[in-house]
């Protein structure tokens, strides 16, 4: 015999996270990224959030000019970054350098450094300020929760920050890891693909995979 | 009757003192004789706040015959007994000093010069900025207070070694920072540094213009 029984849902929203691309999530991009005021290369005064990385995907790295251990590497590396995301950069993808050493490095020091390294190229900025600023921001983006590494003015070569701002992602990646390392982190923060466009994606990679397999009979680079 | 002149609206008030690169000239040129006298003070406490740390704070004093600066910067107790990070209350850091304090807790008062004092006050004034402008190195409350008397500290010696120093870099070396949680590494330094640094410690008899 069939028995009647109350059913409750013990869950009143069915939506999980990325179930509607139509409900952005909360962003919280001002509370964490100061807005300090900043000068860039070409001496224009900017400010950090509301006119660099509001609403933006944006590759941040520290820098100095007169760096000559780690920077140049670093530098010419994003190069090549910005080289492999040209069609990108200045559109919905921006890099940003920062010296920490801003009582050196006026705007004319980083424009200099940005010739000499070939970096002069659309969508990519230097950036100085004020040095309490610079702190502000370099602690903010790039803390390590540990003194001694924080202190440490080597650190800043440490990582390539990625954050970006409309989805709330934040991502890093050591800026001397290879390429395609780097361009697959940045890739992480991209902007949510639609299902069509990520159906066609795993389409290329499965075709490239089993391309590789009929080469060397193993997955090799993909 | 001297005046006392409470030094967080000092450090509001005055234009801000950049570390120039030149600040060891002043500290090894000449010494011109200064009627004034310069302090720094480290005080310590244990078992106030509910993970057993307490109230660390850096003090400066600059006294005159007639009057005296004095502030204090780090963490001290609400009025909730939470854990606070900022410039001290005056009645906080009075009471400190003059009560009589338990065994545990820490008290170093050291003479320092004026252009260690002056350093010292530039390491102050940029946390007071912190804390007014909201805009702190961590999300952590202590370790902003271990990085303020790490630096505060250590602008005793940036010309030349005049208090026996310990190196708090959470490195290898550092048994303080291994050993310990972040609320309480302030006040342990202070004990130590008050170890290593016990026959500079200026006792208040001592303090000519108490």
């Amino acid at each position: 015999m069939a028995t009647s029984m109350k059913r409750r849902e013990l869950f009143s929203s069915l939506a999980g996270i990325g179930a509607s691309p139509a409900s952005p999530q909360a962003c919280t991009g001002a509370s964490l990224i100061p807005n300090v005021p900043l000068r860039t290369h070409e001496d224009t005064e900017v400010r950090f959030y509301e006119d660099l990385v509001k609403g933006r995907q944006v590759i941040i790295n520290m820098m100095y000019a007169h760096c000559e251990e780690f920077c140049p590497a670093i530098t010419s590396r994003l190069v090549e970054i910005h080289q492999a995301l040209a069609s990108r950069m200045g559109r919905d993808l921006f890099m940003y350098s920062i010296t920490v050493k801003p009582q050196e490095d006026d705007p004319a020091a980083l424009h200099a450094f940005a010739r000499m390294h070939g970096a002069l190229l659309p969508g990519w900025t230097f950036l100085t300020g004020d040095a309490y600023d610079i702190e502000t921001l370099r602690f903010a983006l790039f803390r390590h929760d540990h003194i001694k590494f924080d202190l440490d003015p080597a650190s800043h070569t440490a990582k390539l920050r990625i954050i970006n701002d409309a989805i709330n992602r934040w991502v890093h990646v050591p800026p001397m890891a290879s390429k395609m390392t780097v361009l697959q982190h940045i890739s992480w923060a991209d902007p949510p693909k639609s299902f069509e466009e990520r159906l066609e994606d795993n389409r290329k990679l499965q075709l490239a995979i089993d391309k590789e397999h009929a080469l060397y009979g193993y997955r090799k680079i993909v | 009757m001297r005046s006392w002149n409470v030094l967080v609206l000092l450090l509001a008030n005055a234009p801000t003192l950049l570390l120039a690169g030149n600040a060891c000239e002043q500290e090894s040129g000449t010494v011109r004789p200064d009627p004034q006298q310069y302090y720094m003070i480290l005080a310590g406490q244990t078992d106030v706040f509910y993970d057993h740390s307490g109230p660390t704070f850096v003090m400066l004093q600059r006294t005159a015959a007639d009057e005296t600066d004095v502030g204090a910067f780090g963490i001290y107790a609400g009025e909730r007994k939470q854990p606070v990070f900022g410039p001290v209350p005056t009645n906080v850091y009075e009471r400190f000093v003059s009560e009589s304090r338990k065994p545990a807790d820490v008290l170093l008062r050291l003479s320092i010069s004026k252009p260690q004092y002056d350093r010292a006050l530039a390491v102050m004034q940029s946390w007071e900025r912190r804390v007014r402008e909201n805009a702190l190195l961590y999300p952590d409350i202590a370790m902003d207070n271990i990085l303020l008397v790490k630096q505060a500290t250590e602008e005793l010696n940036r010309c030349g070694e005049t208090i026996a120093g310990y190196e708090l870099d959470w490195g290898l070396q550092d048994d303080i920072s291994e050993h310990n949680v972040a609320s309480r590494i302030p006040y342990e330094y202070f004990r130590e540094l008050a170890r290593l640094n016990a026959a500079r410690h200026v006792a208040d008899a001592k303090q000519t213009l108490e």
